[in-house]
């Protein structure tokens, strides 16, 4: 079973869920020091191909060969003593502890304790600085946002001596400004002789970093080559099995009405006097790097995080900033929340309980749920935004990644609200789907909603916003309009130029 | 048939549990299989169910409630005063009110000051002990009226009036767990309390109520015990809260939140009762009963963790 500079092959890989075919004999075979892409739709098998790999899950059939030898893992632990280092799509940190403990957890040095506190946040802090990532070592990990927490997970990987590097959609929670610092981690990495499997929805980046690439669709493969055989139309076609003519539809009339306006908001530590509009039927684009404010400007609206402004206005009247998001949702503001798995999804709750859990008021009478009609509602949601799941009873935690996104999304359809926050709306959505969200938007926008639409993409901004405001350090660095609005005065900006 | 019950039992592996220890006891002794043993069972395990329903809305919101033992007794020894003076229904409602103060107590502090709720009822577990002494001097209250005495002892059409109570307790929590507001968002507090805020959902609001749950039932309990003791006993409930929160586990709800049943509990209670019972019959040692009690909540759990 030797092939030459063949690091990694996994052969007629099968793997079923109940009421999934989760994957059908898929071949996937990896060369050494090479950055192979993994890429498909959502649900398309891709995050149970690496888990089956790393020993979470177990192969109904199919056989792994790593470096030629024979490999079945029981569990995570084995694999990585065998060199093959995962970050999960679902990240996995010790909240309680802190960053550098969390790095260092369970690596081969295993009496990291006896190191002394003092000796172990060094390393970590020479590490991160080395990655080039703004975090404190010393940070507990419940401090941390989703970005901040995603970096983490990087440079815990990038603490072992690895073979093999997992890494499942590293970039979905990160600015373009981190990717690129991944980016030549990774090629730096590829020349130690590292191979590296990389999943992304963005095929930008497919192209960027990817030496080789594995389509992957409803749990079969698709194709497979070097990254040269494909051109970006046959790369979408071959993800979603049809042609996409227009990624970013834009489709709005923008009023001359303010939906909402607020004068200095401020959140103490993290927003300093920000003052912005937003018109009925406008998507204003918030931009700007991990930790610069953003993620907080979008809670404080909502009333999910303390703060304060000197003036308010939603819908022409004056009003006070919320202090809890259900005084929001009476009033019609919506929060698309950025992190699915800490604020946006009961994971243990089944996909109606989720989808249901905000809008319980108009299926009750005097506290009585009236399920049937929850399930139609949710029924709706799901065959909207074409979320897959065997059943509406599915517990959220047993959707891919993705498809969990679209709960989180349905979750803020179902009222018709006066503004509504999108945070980091396409967050692990695939191609086909990302161009659906942004239809919906077009379709709330010219019911008169005012959208604000928070994300760390910058196409994506660039492409769909109608004003982008540009934050650094918790201050507002810009307000782009029109012919403005391009990547590179977004980017400085953000850098604080 | 056949496959609905077992599917019915992969749900609820406790069934399979309690068919076990019945199958056991019946065998080791002819006075286990037997009507009347089965009604003095099932209402001695009364007392414990109604407690153990109300901890399952706790620990199915992510909380814990070490109080109902203490909150027990109080509420006993409070509604025995008043109703030793001749006022049965007054007594039950002053019963039943303190029981839900404590509770609601519980609930606004754990809630509102963001404490851990095991501190929080350790705290008022040992100050609601401590009002029971004071409020009887250390001495048992007696000689309750006839009329409250049936809550503990009569019977109707020879099924003791305890079983209806508990039964009634159970299909109101089954019905508030899965057909209402409360029930939804008892689950997602627990499994996501910060998913749950930023649903818009008035957090505080439903913790304070699930804890006032809880300390009611204890409440209403305390009731029943009184009325079949004839008497209120400052030391009643001590150990109550190990009982039901073992009922409640060995039901398989989880103890992190988010997951369980009622049914569960039931059946968890059922388990604990059947044993208590049956090493009665069969001569069991006490001083051995409560390692047997132990190691069975241990398996319980260990057979979960492999699922
Ligand atoms: N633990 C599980 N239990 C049941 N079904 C599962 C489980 N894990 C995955 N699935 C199902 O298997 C299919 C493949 O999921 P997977 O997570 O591999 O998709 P993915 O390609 O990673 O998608 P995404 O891009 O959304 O992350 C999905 O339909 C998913 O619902
Ligand atoms: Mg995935």
């Amino acid at each position: 079973m030797d092939e030459p500079g063949v690091i990694l092959k996994m052969e007629g890989i099968t793997k079923k869920f109940p009421g999934v075919l989760a994957l059908d004999k898929v071949n996937f075979s990896m060369k050494k020091e090479e950055i192979h892409a993994l890429v498909g739709e959502n649900g398309a098998g891709k995050s149970t191909l690496i888990k089956i790999l790393s020993g979470v899950h177990k192969p109904d059939e199919g056989k792994i060969f790593l470096d030629g030898e024979y490999v079945a893992f029981s569990n995570p632990i084995h694999a990585i003593e065998k060199g093959i280092s995962v970050i999960y799509q679902e990240l996995n940190l010790v909240e309680e502890l802190s960053v550098a403990e969390n790095i260092y957890l369970g690596k081969e040095n295993r009496n990291w304790w006896n190191l002394g506190k003092k000796v172990l946040i060094e390393r970590a802090e020479k590490l991160l600085s080395k990655l080039n990532f703004p975090i404190s070592a010393s940070e507990k990990v419940k401090n941390l946002n989703v970005s901040e927490k995603q970096l983490v997970e990087i440079a815990k990987a990038m603490a072992t001596n690895a073979k093999v590097i997992v890494m499942d959609e590293p970039t979905a929670t990160i600015t373009e400004h981190e990717a690129k610092q991944l980016f030549s981690l990774m090629r730096g990495l590829k020349e130690q002789g590292v191979s590296i499997i990389f999943i992304s929805h963005r095929l930008e980046e497919v192209f960027e970093i990817a030496d080789s690439v594995t389509v992957l669709r409803d749990g079969k493969l698709i194709s497979t080559g070097k990254i040269d055989q494909y051109d970006k139309n046959r790369l979408i076609s071959d993800v979603v099995g049809r042609t996409i003519s227009d990624m970013y539809p834009k489709e709005n009339t923008v009023t001359d009405v303010n939906a909402f306006e607020v004068e200095e908001l401020s959140v103490p530590g993290y927003v300093n006097r920000l003052s912005f509009n937003v018109k009925k039927g406008e998507i204003l684009g918030i931009a700007g790097l991990v930790g610069c404010g953003k993620s907080e400007v979008a809670l404080a609206i909502y009333g999910g995080i303390k703060a304060h402004a000197k003036k308010a206005l939603l819908d022409g009247e004056r009003v006070s900033l919320p202090t809890r998001p259900d005084i929001s949702l009476e009033r019609g503001v919506l929060l698309i929340p950025e992190d699915r798995k800490s604020q946006g999804l009961v994971l243990l709750l089944s996909v109606t309980k989720n989808i249901v859990l905000p809008n319980t008021k108009f299926i009750t009478k005097l506290g009585h749920i009236r399920w049937k009609e929850g399930r139609k509602i949710s029924g709706n949601l799901v065959k909207k935004l074409n979320i897959k799941t065997p059943t509406l009873s599915q517990k959220a935690e047993n959707l891919s990644g993705g498809n969990q996104q679209k709960v989180v999304l349905a979750k803020g359809l179902v009222r018709k609200p006066k503004l509504i926050i999108f945070a980091e709306p396409t967050r692990g959505i695939d191609v086909g789907a990302k161009v659906e969200v942004y239809k919906l938007m077009n379709e709330l926008a010219n019911q008169g909603v005012g959208i604000i639409m928070i994300s760390s993409e910058l196409p994506e901004i660039v492409s769909m916003s109608d004003r982008v405001l540009v934050m650094h350090r918790g201050v507002q660095k810009a307000i782009l309009e029109g012919e403005n609005i391009n990547q590179e005065n977004i980017m400085a900006a953000a850098m604080g130029g | 048939m056949l496959k609905k019950f077992l599917n019915l039992l992969r749900k609820f592996p406790i069934i399979l549990g309690f068919i076990g220890v019945v199958v056991l006891f019946s065998i080791l002794t002819n006075r286990f299989f037997t009507l009347s043993n089965f009604l003095n069972v099932f209402r001695q395990i009364s007392i414990n169910a109604i407690i153990a329903f109300g901890m399952t809305f706790v620990i199915l919101s992510g909380g814990i409630d070490l109080s109902v033992g203490s909150v027990f007794a109080l509420a006993a020894v409070v509604g025995a005063s008043i109703i030793k003076g001749g006022n049965v229904f007054l007594g039950s409602l002053a019963a039943l009110g303190v029981g839900a103060a404590m509770g609601a107590f519980n609930g606004a502090i754990i809630a509102k000051l963001k404490l851990q709720p095991f501190i929080v009822t350790l705290a008022t577990m040992a100050i609601a002990r401590s009002f029971t002494q004071v409020y009887t001097q250390g001495r048992p209250i007696t000689g309750l009226p006839s009329t409250f005495r049936e809550i503990g002892r009569g019977e109707l059409f020879s099924v003791p009036v305890p079983i209806y109570i508990m039964f009634a307790v159970f299909f109101i929590s089954l019905y508030i767990l899965s057909n209402t507001k409360l029930g939804l968002y008892t689950y997602s507090i627990g499994g996501n309390e910060e998913a749950t805020r930023l649903s818009g959902i008035k957090v505080i609001r439903y913790k304070v109520t699930i804890y006032t749950i809880s300390g009611l039932l204890s409440a209403l309990s305390a009731l029943i015990l009184t009325a079949r003791l004839n008497s209120a006993q400052p030391i009643f409930g001590t150990g109550y809260e190990l009982d039901a929160i073992a009922a409640v586990v060995l039901g398989g709800t989880s103890l992190s939140g988010g997951k369980g049943t009622i049914i569960g509990t039931l059946f968890g209670a059922m388990v604990m009762g059947v044993i208590n019972n049956g090493m009665n019959l069969v001569n069991v040692s006490p001083f051995y009963q409560q390692a047997v009690k132990g190691a069975v909540i241990l398996l319980a759990v260990m057979a979960e963790r492999s699922e």
